[in-house]
């Protein structure tokens, strides 16, 4: 399988995450939770960033890295780069948000964060390999 | 590997460590406003809102008022302090001033350590029949979750612009009267099934108790529901 084929399957992957906890947020509902801690953790400040919920922001991420992974080329390659490894230094900044702060763990977070790793590690794997463009 | 293009891709993470960091810091600024500069913006909210509206206990309102509402709160949820702050005061001018409606605080600890503290003193200040407006003053301090906020100074703070006595809140929050009003709030709130806060239930005999189910907080979306469910 292709580099940008993996990428592209992990960006769906964590979108749908990202998607199912964007319609919980604007739904008002509960989300499905075996950890204990979901409703702690979506309903706690760090569920935001500039009164964006995080959710969207981490939709919004996962469809710039699966466009990236259409795109072909060196520019495409290194922008999911920069997605990745931001998204997953974000995530883990609220990886110790939870841990430290509210003192509950969210299944559905840290399923984002083990993909967002994934996705990063790929991307930057891929901006070392994808091919120069012909001279 | 040509040399440019590990150059390019150190130059991709350097720009994802900028983004990160701003991420961070947009997350992190909102939670770091001191106690005191809440304080000094919001001082005047509680006692302009809930001025003039009866307070026995944990009930706001007339207690003849037909129906009630139970509010489920934690003082260290952030929806909870938006709906205190943007919302309640339409509903007490609309509802609980013209003696329609009564709202019952049930405080559950959903966030943390910090809450039960929090919970301990608006209970306390409960006795003095000025939970809501303590309550109310407390979200105006509101601080990072579990980082310890709710120090004496804050209560008493919050104690007096709600107008009650600050030394006797941080006296009774240890009482056996304070604690069992805890243990019943919790209990209540697994009776209703309770799964986030704020949770609000309407109650209207001989009606059966249901949970109000909003499009969101704000009143645009909360008033026009809970006039619904009073019909």
């Amino acid at each position: 399988m292709s580099l940008r084929k993996a990428i592209a399957g992990a960006a769906v992957l964590g979108g749908a995450i990202a998607a199912y906890l964007t319609v919980v947020h604007y739904s008002h509902i509960s989300p499905i939770c075996t950890s204990g801690g979901c409703e702690k953790v979506q309903q706690s400040s760090y569920a935001k960033v500039a009164g964006i919920p995080v959710a969207v922001l981490g939709l919004v991420a996962y469809a710039g890295v699966l466009l990236t992974a259409v795109v072909r080329g060196v520019p495409a390659a290194l922008a999911g780069a920069v997605i990745g490894l931001a998204g997953t230094a974000f995530s883990g900044y609220l990886l110790w948000a939870q841990i430290a702060r509210i003192h509950a763990i969210c299944q559905w977070c840290v399923g984002n964060d083990v993909v967002i790793a994934v996705v990063a590690v790929l991307c930057v794997a891929r901006a070392l390999t994808e091919p120069d463009p012909p001279a | 590997m040509k040399r440019n293009r590990l150059i390019l891709v150190a130059a991709a993470v350097g720009a994802a460590a900028v983004v990160a960091i701003v991420l961070i810091l947009v997350a992190g600024n909102k939670k770091t406003a001191t106690p005191t500069t809440n304080a000094t913006a919001t001082t005047a909210a509680p006692s302009r809102s809930l001025a003039g509206i009866p307070q026995q206990g944990t009930t706001l309102g007339k207690a003849s008022a037909p129906a009630t509402m139970i509010v489920y709160e934690d003082p260290q949820c952030p929806y909870c302090r938006s709906w205190n702050a943007s919302t309640l005061p339409t509903v007490v001018d609309q509802y609980v001033r013209t003696g329609k409606l009564k709202v019952e605080y049930r405080g559950v600890v959903i966030i943390g350590p910090d809450s039960v503290r929090g919970l301990r003193a608006i209970y306390a200040a409960a006795q003095q029949n000025k939970g809501w407006s303590f309550a109310d003053a407390l979200y105006s301090h509101q601080g990072v979750e579990n980082s310890g906020w709710i120090t004496n100074g804050v209560i008493l703070a919050a104690a007096q612009e709600a107008g009650a006595d600050g030394q006797a809140i941080l006296a009774g929050m240890g009482s056996s009267k304070v604690s069992a009003a805890l243990v019943k709030a919790q209990k209540e709130a697994t009776a209703d099934q309770l799964r986030g806060t704020p949770t609000f239930i309407i109650v209207r005999p001989p009606a059966k108790s249901q949970q109000l189910t909003v499009a969101g907080l704000d009143p645009a979306s909360f008033v026009p529901s809970l006039a619904a469910a009073l019909q």
